[in-house]
């Protein structure tokens, strides 16, 4: 068991960064040096100018508003949960001054931004499964949803259990142990990431979130890194 | 299928895979917003007509062959193999598609379908699967460029036949000829289709304008694009764009087509001529003071059909309504707003399929005839011939007992001298509302 | 060539909308047998060159063409 603890939390977790950068860069180089299309592609009627404009569409979905609003509650939830997602994990490695801006203990939320990123995540799941949404999915959007689901779920729990239940076998300085010794590339892994009763999930997470991030540059999530670009074509 | 046949098509589809191409098939999120999109799964609602579903068919051969994904876990995308009834499904989806980029409104990222319909289309000219009817046409068109000289006398005959009816709408001064053309030197090329009602109105406004120009000897519409065959499509330009440098005229108008205007705009490159549409020339007269119209000719209540490729996808929106404020006293515009127009359900070839579509066509464009329904008006406008024909045939179907016009005709039966004013309009109320011109 | 050419077929092609003119004989020229006439009538000045181009691409020949006033009338047989 403590082998595959660590074949998880260690190994594995460096892969998949590499497989993430390295994955990303060369799916964006592969992209980019095909040859542009040699016509314009926007439509009508515009407005200037458009390099703003795809931005804006980009990030606050302007056409999911006003067609599906209850979808863009949830889109609009989930994707503002990845900033203080990420914040939160940064300071895991460490704080820094400008991240408590908004006071706030580690991590930010105080819990609920996990369970807005779970919840959104059931929701896109859920209406995966209605038509005509169900006839336009392949087996792969299922997955991705339910992976990500798993990934949040348990890294949620960790939270919610120090944040909500007092749980404190396992806490932020643990992580930051292992997660420096990582970043200084000699991994160690202390006492209470392998040991704790609430090991496994941290294991689970970090095996969840690995593959996210490996599987990342070979589907659909690069929309993150193109939809920008799309939305320029569209907006000229 | 011979496996020598799917390379040559696999090789078509990499040769021409660009770069929005490729955002287009890696990005799709299948959010499923695109469902209400589609004028023909509003009037039909069945799977294949949403374009996620449509464009999937083409992402799952691309996920075969061209992404790792597809080959080591096909069952995750439902990767496809090319073979004779992927064909098949290609053909049902991309012609069934008009090309009337409506999904692009709706889509998050902004995927084009259209462009993607575009590579299937392809790949059936490659498998030669494509209906054979558009290819003949744009092998038509191509043979026309190659042999103009066999056929130039007759073209002129032709369009003489046609003077006196240009004279009809608008008397030229004496010596001049009503349908110029091959002139050299002239400053406007107007290239229209093959139908006189093309050409006799556009004489008349360009002659009432004073207009230096001269009648191209090719009709605009591009078959090839119609086709979805990049080839072919370019040949089918560079008749007109050599003609133009040849006559070295400073613009081309395209006529009342919208496939002719985009592909003339949007492809032609950069070229010592600009390209704009017939509707904007127009515009332009009647905002300059270069032509004047008769307001009182319109009566009932009147409505515009934006032909996609002029307006969503050409940009000529404001124009139109420009004109028709000159000519309607009550103009009513379709709900909710242009950018939001159904598609007549003509497009992408068709109409030029004939009666082959018609039955299809009838059944896929329901949206379009409740939309133009709604507005209560008698006569409906466009600048699209296809459009015209399209609408033309949904008139008859669904007995909708609207009159369908192209906006040239419109303008030219209004077109008024400055002495004619005075005598038919005595009243001053219909003076202000013509447009007046210094003397 | 005869001065008359007695069609098989005549086909109606006056004031139709582009291309439904070249779309109708390609059509109706199938519906007769190898080496008989269709007669089409057309208004469109632009079919005088849209269907001589037509009958190089098919292979058909265009026997005659007659340019009245206003109608332009086409005697074609089929080869192919």
């Amino acid at each position: 068991m403590q082998t595959l603890y660590y074949v998880i939390l260690v190994p594995m977790t460096y892969l998949a960064f590499a497989v993430f950068f390295i994955g990303t860069g060369l799916r964006l180089f592969t992209i980019y040096r095909t040859p542009k299309y040699p016509a314009a592609l926007q439509i009508f009627p515009e407005k200037h100018p458009g390099r703003l404009w795809a931005i804006h569409d980009a990030l606050l979905l302007p056409t999911i508003r006003k067609h599906n609003p209850l979808l863009w509650v949830f889109l609009m939830l989930f994707h503002i949960g990845f900033f203080p997602l990420i914040i939160g994990h940064i300071e895991l490695f460490r704080e820094f001054g400008i991240f408590q801006i908004i006071p706030h203990e580690v991590f930010p939320g105080r819990g609920f931004v996990g369970l807005i990123l779970c919840l959104s995540l059931l929701f896109f799941l859920g209406r995966r499964f209605f038509s005509p949404v169900r006839e336009i999915s392949t087996p792969g959007d299922y997955f991705l949803l339910i992976l990500l689901f798993l990934a949040a779920l348990f890294g949620s729990q960790m939270d919610w259990a120090r944040r909500w239940y007092g749980y404190d076998a396992l806490l932020v300085e643990n992580y930051r142990d292992y997660l420096l010794s990582l970043l200084y590339l000699k991994p160690e892994l202390n006492f209470a990431v392998l040991n704790s009763g609430h090991a496994f999930m941290l294991v689970l997470h970090v095996f969840f979130a690995n593959l996210f991030l490996m599987i990342f540059p070979f589907s659909k999530l690069m929309h993150a890194f193109t939809s920008v670009a799309m939305n320029k074509l569209r907006r000229g | 299928m011979d496996q020598n046949i799917r390379n040559d098509l696999l090789k078509l589809f990499r040769e021409n895979l660009s770069r929005a191409m490729k955002l287009y098939l890696e990005t799709c999120s299948r959010c499923g917003l695109c469902v209400q999109a589609c004028h023909v799964h509003a009037s039909m609602p069945q799977l294949r007509y949403i374009a996620a579903y449509r464009a999937e068919i083409i992402r799952k051969i691309y996920q075969k062959y061209f992404k790792a994904q597809g080959s080591f876990f096909p069952r995750l995308s439902e990767a496809k193999e090319l073979n004779d009834d992927a064909l098949q499904e290609l053909y049902e989806v991309a012609f069934s598609c008009t090309g009337c980029r409506r999904c692009m409104v709706y889509c998050p990222h902004g995927i084009d379908t259209e462009m993607l319909m575009s590579m299937a289309k392809l790949l059936l000219v490659g498998a030669r699967r494509e209906p054979e009817m558009l290819s003949l046409l744009a092998d038509t068109s191509i043979e026309k460029g190659k042999s103009l000289a066999l056929f130039k006398k007759d073209f002129l005959t032709g369009i003489k036949s046609l003077e006196s009816r240009v004279i009809e709408k608008w008397k030229c001064p004496a010596g001049q000829a009503p349908i110029p053309v091959d002139v050299q030197g002239a400053d406007i090329l107007y290239v229209p289709l093959s139908g006189a009602r093309s050409i006799i109105p556009a004489a008349a406004i360009f002659n009432a304008a004073g207009r230096n120009w001269t009648l191209s000897f090719f009709e605009a519409v591009n078959f090839g694009a119609f086709l979805g065959d990049p080839a072919r499509t370019r040949l089918i330009l560079e008749r007109i764009i050599d003609e133009a440098r040849r006559l070295k005229v400073k613009k081309v108008v395209a006529c009342e087509c919208g496939t002719a205007f985009r592909v003339m705009k949007q492809l032609s490159g950069k070229q010592p001529f600009e390209v704009v549409s017939i509707v904007q020339e127009m515009a332009r007269y009647l905002r300059e003071g270069l032509i004047r119209v008769n307001r009182s000719r319109c009566n009932g209540p009147i409505t515009y059909h934006d032909p996609c490729q002029i307006a969503r996808n050409g940009g000529v929106i404001d124009e139109p309504r420009e004109i028709l404020r000159h000519l309607a006293q009550d103009f009513r515009e379709m709900s909710p707003d242009p950018a939001y127009n159904w598609c007549c359900g003509g497009g992408g070839g068709l109409v030029a399929m004939g009666e082959d579509t018609l039955d299809f066509r009838m059944k896929s464009a329901r949206v379009k005839v409740d939309q133009i329904l709604a507005t209560g008006a008698k006569i409906v406008v466009t600048a699209c011939e296809n459009c015209h024909t399209q609408l033309s045939d949904l008139n008859d179907h669904y007995k909708m007992g609207v009159e369908i016009r192209l906006l040239s005709s419109m303008v030219a039966d209004a077109l008024v001298g400055p002495e004619e004013t005075a005598s038919t309009n005595p009243e001053k109320q219909t003076l202000r509302e013509t447009t007046r011109i210094p003397a | 060539m005869n001065d008359e050419i007695k069609a098989d077929k005549i086909l109606d092609l006056k004031d139709l909308p582009c291309p439904i003119p070249v779309v109708k004989i390609s059509k109706g020229i199938k519906e007769v047998q190898i080496g008989q006439v269709v007669e089409a009538h057309t208004t469109d000045p632009g079919s005088l060159t849209d269907f001589p181009a037509w009958a190089r691409i098919t292979g058909n020949e265009i026997l005659k063409t007659e340019k009245g006033d206003k109608v332009f009338k086409f005697y074609i047989r089929r080869v192919k």
